[in-house]
């Protein structure tokens, strides 16, 4: 009988400590796996986001977030003049503002409009309807629709909020072309979006031409293609879909990141201490038998062999368990943190990633070994003589 | 087999073993020499703590004199590694314990299987040494059957069984019959006589004067030394 059967052996001698020890290891295996996830799953769920636009490169006025700074002037002309550079496959000005829906005699909602020029993409997707084609029309989001039960072919009274300096514009009346989903709406939030004329037009801004971001489609080499939007217009700053992950992982990611280790450290340190004790009581209630099998010619390096195994069946165990159990933990951990006002609704905190798999294969190899190390070496350093003298004069 | 030994096995030459306490140091054996030749039939009787079992853990290489010299086949034990010592238990020594050993998980086909399976003895071969011992000991029909599922003389049985698997020159018991009753213990110093008869060298300790008379050595030990010696 080899080592590992005979480990799987003496667990199954006492199912109910085995049972706690796989339960104990699958239950912190499962919190370990979803801190693993939650490391990186805000990160990669982000990144995802971004690259569900189809466009991987941002170019704004500032380095401030869209809508939060100074706008990129002459916007129609320089998102044209970006698409027609090498390594650039499209490029589309954007402009943000808060508006308001009127209702018929009911409460206003409050929404967020994106006027866009350039083309020929668009940063949304339209699910019911058609796309716009011509000033004065609209797509809105299944927020809209749902709250207002507005669909294709209806006219909606809009009242935009467009610079905090100029007067509040008067409303206007607006077309529904169709229903679209956008990458970034929250929960129950309404957008709704046009050619930038329109919120030209409703803001009466016309012929200022800004906007507050363009984004920029590569053909493939997304740095030759920044670094081109960049030559042509110094002024603005074109940000990379990668950098853009790489300035939230080192700012607002952190913070998940943080509490991800030091809950793994806790829940490792827990799993550790329940194996130990488990394998050491299990050990040194058999003393007399592996005493007696040392003496029978078992080698040393076999008992301690079999002791390492019947821990690394409990971790192995209890790890498989914690996969789909983890994953259970995740789906509902992630729908209360995404209950939080303001998240895109595609956004998640717990996303599925190889490398979490592999670190918690990993680090719960690391635990089998580490946990085993005690009893083994009660084991190894065991006086079989005076074991046995023991055993009978007790 | 109660002739004179063939061939020596194990040889203690002025052997002590002494043991550190709390209380200080605590002599077990006492400058002991003693010669187990191949078939022989010995039995170790003395009072309690008077060094019996410590001798008899000396001689079976589970313990090391820390005065003098032991010799197995005429190789000095004390020269040998942890991993050395423990082939030589495994190949040329048997042990029989007061309290059986055996392991509860395992059936007692399995329990007797276990030192085979150690030494690198094939499936078929250890399957037929199984069944022929398990046959010898007459538990053939109970092969099965786990520790828990036998009597203490059954269990007993099965670890004289266990410790012949690999036909090992020198068997060990310690207090084989301390936890049976008079008739069950009968019945094992009987199988024991049957071990010896075929061939294997045979060292009993024992408080049991019925059992220790079956020998043709009886060595009388008294505060770690050997009192006297009887042979018959």
């Amino acid at each position: 009988m080899k080592a590992l059967g005979f480990a799987w052996r003496s667990l199954v001698r006492q199912p109910a400590r085995a049972a706690l020890g796989i339960l104990g290891v699958a239950a912190v295996g499962a919190l370990l796996f979803d801190m693993l996830l939650l490391s990186e799953g805000l990160v990669t769920s982000m990144r995802d986001l971004l690259d569900r636009t189809g466009y991987d490169i941002r170019v704004t006025a500032t380095e401030a977030l869209p809508g939060r700074g100074p706008r990129v002037t002459g916007a129609s002309g320089t998102a044209d003049a970006l698409g027609a550079l090498p390594h650039v496959r499209s490029a589309i000005a954007i402009r943000l503002a808060d508006a308001r829906l009127e209702g018929d005699g009911g409460v206003p909602l409050q929404v967020g409009f994106q006027g866009v020029a350039g083309g020929p993409g668009r940063p949304w997707t339209v699910l019911r309807g058609r796309d716009v084609q011509r000033p004065g029309e609209v797509v809105i989001n299944e927020g809209i629709a749902g709250q207002r039960g507005l669909g294709p072919g209806d006219r909606m009274i809009f009242r935009p909020a467009c610079d905090a300096e100029s007067d509040a514009p008067p409303a206007v009346t607006l077309e529904i072309a169709g229903v679209a989903e956008f990458p970034f709406e929250a929960v129950n939030e309404g957008i709704a979006a046009g050619m930038l004329e329109t919120i030209d037009t409703a803001c009466g801004t016309g012929g200022r031409d800004e906007a507050d971001l363009i984004l920029v489609a590569s053909t493939g080499d997304t740095d030759a293609a920044a670094a081109a939007a960049a030559a042509l217009r110094p002024d603005l700053h074109a940000v990379t879909n990668s950098e853009v992950i790489e300035r939230f992982s080192e700012s607002g990611f952190t913070y998940f990141r943080q509490i991800s280790a030091v809950l793994s450290a806790v829940t490792i340190t827990f799993a550790l201490l329940l194996i130990t004790v488990l394998l050491t009581v299990s050990v040194n209630q058999r003393l007399g038998e592996i005493a007696a099998l040392r003496a029978l010619g078992l080698s040393q390096q076999r008992v301690v062999a079999n002791v390492f195994c019947e821990s690394a069946l409990i971790v192995g165990a209890g790890g498989l368990l914690s996969l789909p159990l983890g994953i259970l933990l995740a789906v509902w951990l992630d729908r209360i943190l995404k209950s939080m006002p303001g998240l895109p609704a595609e956004m998640h905190f717990f996303v599925f990633q190889a490398d979490a798999l592999v670190l918690q294969v990993a680090l719960l190899a690391t635990t089998a070994v580490l946990a085993a190390l005690y009893p083994m070496r009660i084991v190894a350093r065991l006086p079989i003589a005076e074991t046995l003298r023991n055993e009978v004069v007790s | 087999m109660n002739g004179p030994p063939s061939s020596l096995i194990v040889r203690a030459i002025g052997v002590s073993r002494q043991f550190t306490m709390p209380a200080g140091p605590v002599t077990a054996v006492r400058d002991v020499t003693l010669e187990i030749g191949a078939g022989e039939h010995a039995a170790i009787r003395g009072p309690s703590g008077c060094g019996k079992s410590t001798l008899l853990h000396m001689l079976g290489c589970v313990d090391s004199p820390t005065a003098g010299t032991l010799l197995f086949d005429g190789q000095d034990v004390s020269s040998l590694s942890d991993a050395a010592r423990s082939r030589l238990r495994l190949r040329q020594i048997g042990f029989v314990f007061q309290r059986f050993f055996l392991l509860p998980m395992l059936t007692a086909a399995e329990n007797v299987e276990l030192p085979q399976a150690e030494a690198g003895a094939a499936r078929d071969d250890r399957t037929r040494r199984t069944r022929e011992l398990l046959e010898f000991v007459g538990l053939g029909a109970r092969s099965d059957h786990r520790p828990s599922q036998l009597s203490g003389g059954e269990m007993q049985r099965v670890a004289i069984a266990r410790a012949l698997a690999n036909r090992p020159r020198l068997l060990l018991a310690d207090e084989p019959t301390g936890e049976l009753d008079q008739s069950t213990g009968e019945q094992i110093a009987a199988l024991l006589d049957r071990v010896n008869a075929d061939g294997t060298a045979l060292v009993i300790v024992t408080h049991d004067g019925v059992l220790a008379d079956r020998a043709r050595r009886v060595l009388m030990m008294k505060d770690g030394r050997i009192e006297r010696e009887s042979t018959r």
